[in-house]
């Protein structure tokens, strides 16, 4: 990565388009990518990067041009007139060229950008008047494509991919030909930029006929989606044309943009197609309906209406253990909490002790788990209809990654959530003062009228009990006492009903906001990290195409 | 002596191909339906005609690249422009026919090559023949000037390989460019490999490079069997005013043609050669398509087994939740439990308190009404239930399809909303637990048609009677899975009890069998629609499993019959 941000750098420097910063963009598209979309397109993208960096790594003062065609279209002979020397092998018998040839001018040793290409044939002429203006030109001369040399058509595969710049050469029989077209000229459209198209053997046509040949190629390369790409007819074996196709290299080769193109080119072309797979709209986000539901068919599976109602019938009961009646109450002590029976009365010191304790709500059945994964795959289907098939796939499989936890993860926020029961109100500290006091007049006045029962019993003399509102006080006492605490109780078990209603009530609702959480964790943030990575790809892809 | 037989032989054959369809895309399915076509044009256009009119002339198919120079071989070995040469590559006009007057009734009907229409005047559409009568050519043979086999122009490379298909003898014209091209040895090969009679033309020869490039095409044809077909050189010159190339230059090509039109043995030697050799090619190829059209059936097999367990898994699925309980939980259990109220209940039952309390009882706690409530917890997670597992069936099936190749074409050309349950499922499913539910009801009905008055009967009514029903229903199996036992076990007690208060432990026993047996008929039902979404994508494919059997039938008795034909003459 370093050698490609440097290699771009070095181009940057010299003016050139800042192509290393969208292979680096494409770069990160490809990771983000790999796993998500198609294999073979990610494998692609990560070729162009690497050829890229390799090519961006070398000498930006070479331009590698290459010579390719059919067999016998004479790319030899064109080899041999553009360099002036005679280095290509020319024959009649087909296939001639097997292996690469390579060829570099100037001062500069191409040994570097030779080997990365895999030429072994190589020559260096050495910088000379005659040959000045192609001082940095690296000509490559590459086997045919069409031959019955299976192994020749491997190493033009190999090649095409990797050069500056191509000039196919044609020839009057063969310019028409499908293994030409569809292999290779079609696929490079892209590539228009750093293309030369030459007619060789121009001199066996007629004259007459030389313009619509080459109006006809211009037709057939406008097919291929090539419209614009230079076309030259020349005859290598008399010179015809050559002088012309040395000058367009020999400018490419000054301009020294061939690098830069070539790699914008295989760039452009290949991020189309991952855009293509990737999709450019918006995602948008989750539904409000869909995530309600999610929450609601959670809470539903973490038994929340069993527990809310465990905690109305908690608070009553120690509700009416305040309030009750003392004569009553201590039987309420009797019945067993329903929130211990779930293990969920820990209270305040309960909290400490989370993830240590497990509730003993009941496990989600089926039914209910079959209510989670339609939710899920609600939210999931909301959210990847809007996205191209293999990002909708994966939102899919981001959300029910961890569904696994589901059980752990809905005890926890259940135990982990403070229910608001151990809460003490100070009114029921008075009833319950009240209450007692209610309960020492009931039994102070039923002493008072048992004593006096008994000296009147025991026919002593009975001191007179003082009244008060027309009423023996000892009466007065006992029947205060039992009409308080009724009516104390009375009113107490109305209130109680509706605290504890309220009590359930908060109660569901901290339960709701925990179970929230746990949606969150295990549903809508791996989701959101799949539409993240989805902005990302977007995004490295917009840069990488910019 | 028995070609009548093995014309009738051929013509099953052609018919069992024909139908015999390879509508999946599976890795070279391409290839196996291309040869399927080329087999079925070559009897068309050649086997059939050529065995029904084994005396009709000879037809020599001159194909090769473009730009080799066809057309003015053509036209200098007739010694007459009958094509029209063109230096634009590649050259799209109709193929031309040049024979004999004398022999004008055998090719202007449509003997061979049927889907050509005739034309006589020159035409660029590839789907007509031109005809020319001319003098110059000897009777008994015909000379067919077909187009490239290799240019972009796709038409001109299947007309080209049809045209080559119908000929008795190839007349091959390569130039000295292009002679290790492979596509004119692909065509080449295959020639060599049904046995067809070949003779090949080296074209455009630079002056001075005959020796060379002929020696070294001479090599290339021994290394690939071919090296008994006649070779002609042509040096490339300049052509005259008529386009034509000097005589002596196609002198060798002309001879070798007109005696082979006078030799009437000759001809009916390189005939019987190229048929024969086109007839164990048709077998040949025929028995590769039924084996293609073998692995296609099986692929359909394949991809109707993964559907089939998708469901059924489904089905297994809803059977289990419906059974263990754990529909008794929640929403239900809650309805459940105010239904049958406290222990009063249980109670009241097993003390067989009279039917005046249960009377007033039920009056009082608007026992109806609360029955409703359960059941409408039922239908709900039942529902629940049932859309899940339709949603993950589909999404099962789609997955297990994705996976292969002709599975993931067939989703990609089908309907996109395969991968979910289809629309109006939740409608569906809504009506199929009613239904059920009405079944219920009618079932209690029915079983107390003569308890109607019984106190009990009266005291939880029919509604009641089937809501029970339904509870020991879904705790069919609970007494077995542990956790569920507490709960949902305690209440399908309750509704035991209930029932058997009322029927009879027998008829409860019957009822809840019936019950269940009726919800899963309905459940398989409901998936069976489903899931015939799926199977309907594989019956639009029309592949009938019988077809191989009758084209690999249809190919042994050609192949039996091709061999004694030929050791008979």
């Amino acid at each position: 990565m370093t050698s490609l941000v440097h290699g771009a750098k070095r181009l940057v420097g010299r003016g050139g388009s800042p192509v290393g910063e969208r292979l680096t963009a494409l770069e990160t598209a490809a990771a983000t990518a790999r796993g998500r979309l198609d294999d073979d397109v990610v494998d692609r993208a990560e070729n162009v990067v690497r050829r890229g960096a390799g090519r961006l790594a070398l000498s930006g003062d070479h331009t590698v041009v290459a010579l390719a065609g059919a067999t016998g279209s004479g790319k030899s002979s064109t080899f041999n007139a553009l360099s002036g020397v005679p280095i290509a092998a020319v024959s009649v018998r087909r296939p001639t060229t097997s292996a690469t040839t390579g060829v570099a001018w100037g001062e500069d040793d191409a040994a570097e950008v030779l080997d990365w290409l895999g030429v072994q044939r190589r020559h260096q002429v050495p910088p000379s008047p005659e040959a000045a203006d192609l001082d940095g030109l690296v000509l490559l001369d590459l086997p045919d494509h069409d031959s019955t040399e299976v192994a020749h058509h491997l190493e033009v595969d190999r090649l095409v991919q990797l050069v500056d710049m191509l000039v196919w050469v044609l020839d009057p029989q063969k310019y028409a030909d499908a293994a030409l077209h569809q292999r290779y000229l079609r696929p490079l459209a892209s590539h228009k930029d750093v293309m030369i198209v030459v007619l060789n053997h121009i001199d066996e046509v007629a004259p007459a006929d030389r313009g619509p040949m080459v109006k006809d190629l211009e037709k057939l390369l406008a097919d291929d989606g090539l419209a614009g790409v230079p076309v030259l007819a020349t005859s290598a074996k008399h010179g015809d044309g050559i002088a012309e196709l040395r000058a367009l290299v020999t400018r490419r080769v000054r301009e020294k943009k061939a690098v830069a193109a070539r790699l914008a080119a295989d760039v452009t072309s290949v991020a189309q197609e991952l855009q293509r797979e990737n999709g450019t709209v918006d995602p948008g986000q989750v539904q409000r309906a869909d995530k309600a539901e999610l929450v609601d068919a959670f809470a539903d599976a973490a038994g929340v209406p069993t527990v809310t109602r465990a905690v109305q019938r908690s608070v009553a009961r120690r509700g009416s253990q305040h309030t009750g009646w003392l004569v009553t109450s201590w039987l309420t002590k009797l019945k067993p909490d329903p929130l211990r029976r779930l293990h969920l009365d820990m209270g305040e010191e309960g909290k400490q002790l989370t993830g240590l304790g497990r509730a003993s709500v009941p496990e989600p059945t089926r039914v209910q788990r079959a209510r989670v994964d339609g939710a899920v795959r609600s939210v999931a289907g909301g959210i990847g209809s809007q996205l191209t098939p293999p990002w909708a796939d994966a939102v899919r499989r981001a959300s029910v990654s961890r569904l696994d936890d589901l059980n752990d993860a809905l005890d926890r926020a259940v135990v982990g959530t403070d229910l608001g029961v151990s809460r003490t109100p100070l009114w029921w500290r008075i009833a319950k003062l009240l209450q007692v006091l209610f309960a020492l007049c009931l039994l102070g006045g039923l002493l008072w009228l048992a004593a006096l029962a008994v000296l009147g019993y025991l026919q002593m003399p009975t001191p007179d009990a003082p009244e008060e509102y027309g009423l023996p006080l000892p009466t007065l006492l006992l029947l205060l006492g039992l009409v308080g605490g009724l009516a104390l109780a009375f009113i107490g078990r109305f209130v109680n009903g509706l605290v504890a209603k309220s009590r359930a009530r908060s109660a569901d609702r901290r339960l709701r906001a925990a179970i929230s959480g746990v949606t969150d964790e295990l549903v809508l943030a791996p989701i959101d990290a799949e539409l993240s990575a989805y902005a990302e790809v977007r995004r490295a892809l917009a840069a990488a195409l910019r | 002596m028995n070609a009548q037989a093995l014309i009738t032989a051929l013509e099953e054959l052609r018919v069992a191909l024909a139908s015999v369809e390879l509508p999946l895309v599976v890795p070279g399915s391409e290839e196996q339906r291309g040869a399927r076509h080329e087999v079925l044009g070559q009897l068309d256009d050649y086997v059939l005609p050529r065995l029904r009119q084994i005396e009709a002339p000879l037809l020599a198919v001159v194909g090769g690249s473009t730009g080799a120079g066809k057309s003015t071989l053509v036209n200098s070995v007739i010694g007459q422009k009958v094509t029209q040469p063109g230096v634009l590559r590649p050259t799209t006009r109709s193929p031309v026919l040049a024979f004999n007057p004398a022999d004008a009734d055998w090719f202007t009907d449509a003997r061979i090559l049927p889907d050509l229409a005739r034309t006589s005047a020159a035409s660029s559409d590839p789907r007509s023949l031109q005809l020319v009568p001319v003098d110059s050519v000897p009777a008994g043979l015909a000379i067919l000037d077909a187009p490239d086999i290799d240019s972009v122009e796709v038409r001109n490379r299947t007309l080209a390989a049809q045209l080559l298909a119908a000929a008795d003898l190839w007349l091959f014209v390569t130039s000295a460019a292009r002679y290790a091209d492979q596509v004119p040895w692909d065509f080449l090969r295959a020639a060599a490999e049904r046995s067809a009679a070949v003779a090949i033309v080296l074209d455009r020869i630079p002056p001075g490079a005959e020796d060379e490039v002929a020696t070294h095409l001479q090599e290339m044809l021994q290394q690939r069997g071919l090296e008994r077909s006649p070779l002609f050189a042509v040096t490339e010159g300049p052509v005259d005013d008529a386009g034509l190339l000097p005589a002596v230059a196609v002198e060798r090509i002309r001879t070798w043609l007109e005696g082979l039109a006078a030799d009437a043995n000759a001809r009916a030697a390189v005939v019987r050669q190229t048929l024969d050799g086109a007839i164990r090619s048709v077998a040949r190829r025929s028995e590769e398509v039924a084996t293609a059209h073998a692995g296609q059936v099986e692929m359909t097999q394949r991809l109707e087994v993964d559907v089939t367990r998708a469901y059924a898994e489904a089905r297994r699925d809803v059977a289990e939740a419906s059974a263990d309980g754990s529909l008794l939980r929640g929403e239900v259990l809650a309805r459940w439990q105010e239904f049958v109220g406290t222990g009063e209940l249980l109670r009241s039952l097993e003390t067989r308190v009279g039917w005046v309390r249960d009377r007033v009882g039920g009056w009082f706690k608007g026992k109806p009404q609360q029955a409703e409530r359960v059941t409408v917890a039922v239908e709900s997670g039942l529902e629940s239930l049932l859309i899940e597992h339709a949603e993950a069936a589909a999404e099962r099936a789609w997955r297990s399809w994705s996976s292969v190749e002709a599975g993931k074409r067939l989703l990609e050309t089908g309907d996109r909303d395969l991968g979910r349950a289809s629309r109006d499922f939740r409608r569906e499913a809504e009506r199929t637990v009613r239904d059920w539910q009405q079944g219920v009801l009618e079932m209690v009905r029915t079983e107390g048609a003569d308890k109607r008055t019984t106190a009990r009967f009266l005291a939880f009514g029919v509604n009641g009677l089937s809501v029970a029903l339904m509870v020991v229903v879904f705790a069919h199996t609970a007494g077995v899975t542990g956790a569920e036992a507490g709960i949902a076990g305690g209440s399908a007690v309750l509704g035991q009890k209930l029932l058997e208060a009322v029927f009879g432990d027998q008829a409860v026993r019957r009822l809840a069998e019936h019950a269940r047996e009726d919800l899963e008929q309905r459940v398989e039902a409901l998936y069976a629609t489903e899931s015939a979404r799926y199977l309907a994508v594989l019956d639009g494919l029309r592949l009938d499993p019988a077809g191989t059997e009758s084209l690999r039938f249809a190919v042994q008795r050609v192949a039996a019959l091709s061999t004694t034909e030929g050791t008979a003459r």
